[in-house]
C-alpha cells in the first residue's frame, strides 16, 4: 500500500513538473474554451425565456467538454517524446499506481480547465441572472469530470500507438461520454430552474453520473496495466 | 470441397430461413389495428437491433477471452462481430428511420432508441477504425478489446441515460415488466421466429468474416516470413 502510494505521488509529481515546463499545455484548453464560449455568445445573443438555464448549462458543458478532449488526448505526448513511457513500461511499476498517478494529473487538469469555464459562461452571461457558480452545480460538474477523466486516460492510452488519432479520439470520446454530457445538462438544469437538491438527484441524473464514474475507474484500474505492459 | 459445399449449404440455408420468416412477417402474419400494413417493418427492425445489441454482449465476451486467454484468434472474433454488429446497427436506423416517417412525420427524431443506436453504431466504427490503425500484434489485440470492454459496460449507462433523457419510442411490446406481453400471439411467434433466425444469420456472418480474417492474418504472415 505504501509502495503504491509513494509511485503514485511520484508519477503526479512527474506529471506536474511536465505541466509546468509547458504551460501552453494546460493554456490552450482554456483559451480554446474562452474562444468557444465567446462565439456561443456571439452566435446566440442574448439568452432569455424559459430556457435561459438550460441553454447556458448545455453550452457550458459542450465547451468543457471539447476543451477537456483536447487536453485528455495528448496528456501522453511528453512522456512518449522523453521517452519516459517506455522506461516506465519495462520499470518495476504497479499498473494500478501509474493510472491513479495519471488520473490525479488529469483531474487537476481537468479542473484547471471546468471551474473557469463555469466562471466564464455565468461572467459573460451575467444579464441573463442565472450563475453556474454554485456548489451543487460545481459538484456535478466535477463528478461529470471524475468519470471522464477516467476514460480520457484509458483512451488515450488506447489511441497513443495509432496513426490516426487526431480522428479517433473524438469519435470514441464524445459517443462514450454522452451519457455523461445529458446527466451533467440534466442534473445542473433541476438545480438552477427546478431547485432540486443533490440528495433527491442521487436518485437519478447525479447516480447515473455516480454510476458512469465508477465503473470508468474500475476498468481503469483493471485495464491501465494491461494496455501499458511490456510484451 | 467437402467445407465448400457445407459452406455453400448453409449460406443457401440461411437466404432460405430468412426469406421463409421475412414472407411470414411481412405476408402472412395479421395486419396490426392502429398502424395497419406500415408496421409490419418490425420484422426487420426489431430483430436486427436485438442483433446489435446482442453483438456488443458478444463483444464482450470475445474482448475479456482476448485478455485473459491472449489468443489472437479471439481478437479477430471480437473484430469479426464488431464488424457485424455494425452492419445490423445501420440496418435498424435504417429500418427505424423509414418507419419513423409514417408514424412519427419525420425521418428523424432525437428519440431514446435511435439515439441510442447512433451511439452503438459510432462505437462500433471507432473501435474497427481503431483496430485497423494499429500495427498487428497483441499488443493491438489488447488495446482493441479494452475498448469492446468499455464499448459494452457503456452501453446500458447510454441506454438509461437516453430513455431518462427523452422518448418516443414505444415501450417493450414482447416481455414487459412481470412477463405480460401486449402483442399478438401470431405476431408475437413471427416476430420470435424472425429474431432467431437474424440471430443465427448473426452468428454465420460473424463465423465467416473471422475465417476471412483468420485466412488474411495467415497469409500476411506468411508474405513476412518470405520477405529476404
Amino acid at each position: 500500500m505504501k509502495l503504491l502510494f509513494s509511485q503514485t505521488m511520484t508519477i503526479v509529481r512527474h506529471g506536474f513538473k511536465i505541466e509546468w515546463a509547458n504551460p501552453e499545455r494546460w493554456l490552450s484548453p482554456i483559451l480554446f474554451a474562452i474562444t468557444m464560449l465567446i462565439l456561443f455568445s456571439f452566435s446566440v445573443g442574448t439568452i432569455e425565456g424559459p430556457d435561459t438555464a438550460k441553454l447556458l448549462v448545455a453550452e457550458t458543458y459542450l465547451t468543457a467538454f471539447f476543451s477537456l478532449q483536447i487536453s485528455f488526448a495528448r496528456f501522453l505526448e511528453p512522456d512518449q517524446q522523453d521517452g519516459v513511457f517506455s522506461l516506465l513500461r519495462t520499470y518495476p511499476l504497479s499498473g494500478s499506481a501509474w493510472y491513479l498517478g495519471k488520473y490525479i494529473t488529469v483531474m487537476i487538469m481537468g479542473l484547471l480547465i471546468l471551474i473557469p469555464t463555469i466562471f466564464l459562461t455565468s461572467f459573460l452571461h451575467a444579464k441573463s441572472g442565472v450563475s453556474l457558480m454554485s456548489i451543487p452545480v460545481i459538484t456535478v460538474a466535477v463528478t461529470a469530470l471524475s468519470g471522464m477523466a477516467a476514460l480520457g486516460v484509458l483512451l488515450s492510452t488506447m489511441t497513443m500507438g495509432s496513426g490516426s488519432k487526431q480522428i479517433l479520439y473524438p469519435l470514441l470520446y464524445f459517443p462514450l461520454t454522452a451519457p455523461v454530457l445529458i446527466s451533467a445538462v440534466e442534473a445542473s438544469k433541476s438545480i438552477l430552474v427546478d431547485n432540486v437538491n443533490l440528495q433527491s438527484l442521487m436518485s437519478s441524473w447525479l447516480g447515473l453520473l455516480l454510476i458512469f464514474g465508477v465503473m470508468s475507474f474500475t476498468l481503469g484500474i483493471l485495464l491501465f496495466g494491461e494496455l501499458v505492459k511490456a510484451e | 470441397m467437402e467445407s465448400e459445399k457445407l459452406h455453400v449449404g448453409m449460406s443457401l440455408l440461411m437466404i432460405g430461413l430468412v426469406a421463409l420468416t421475412w414472407t411470414w412477417g411481412l405476408k402472412w402474419a395479421p395486419t396490426e389495428l392502429h398502424m395497419g400494413e406500415v408496421y409490419r417493418i418490425i420484422y426487420v427492425h426489431v430483430p436486427a437491433a436485438f442483433t446489435a445489441f446482442f453483438s456488443a454482449f458478444i463483444l464482450l465476451i470475445a474482448s475479456i477471452v482476448t485478455l485473459i486467454k491472449k489468443e489472437s484468434s479471439a481478437g479477430l472474433w471480437g473484430r469479426s462481430v464488431a464488424e457485424v454488429g455494425l452492419i445490423f446497427t445501420v440496418l435498424t436506423l435504417a429500418t427505424g428511420s423509414i418507419w419513423g416517417r409514417p408514424t412519427w412525420g419525420v425521418w428523424w427524431e432525437w428519440d431514446a432508441r435511435l439515439t441510442t443506436t447512433l451511439i452503438l453504431a459510432l462505437l462500433y466504427c471507432g473501435y474497427l477504425i481503431l483496430y485497423s490503425s494499429l500495427a498487428a500484434g497483441p499488443q493491438r489485440n489488447k488495446i482493441a478489446a479494452t475498448l469492446g470492454i468499455i464499448i459494452a459496460a457503456d452501453v446500458p449507462i447510454i441506454y438509461k441515460s437516453v430513455t431518462w433523457w427523452r422518448t418516443l419510442h414505444q415501450p417493450p411490446t414482447l416481455i414487459r415488466p412481470g412477463g405480460e406481453s401486449t402483442i399478438d400471439p401470431e405476431m408475437r411467434i413471427a416476430l420470435v421466429s424472425c429474431m432467431v433466425v437474424m440471430i443465427i444469420v448473426g452468428a454465420f456472418l460473424t463465423y465467416q468474416r473471422y475465417r476471412n480474417l483468420a485466412l488474411a492474418e495467415e497469409l500476411e504472415k506468411l508474405s513476412y516470413e518470405q520477405t529476404p
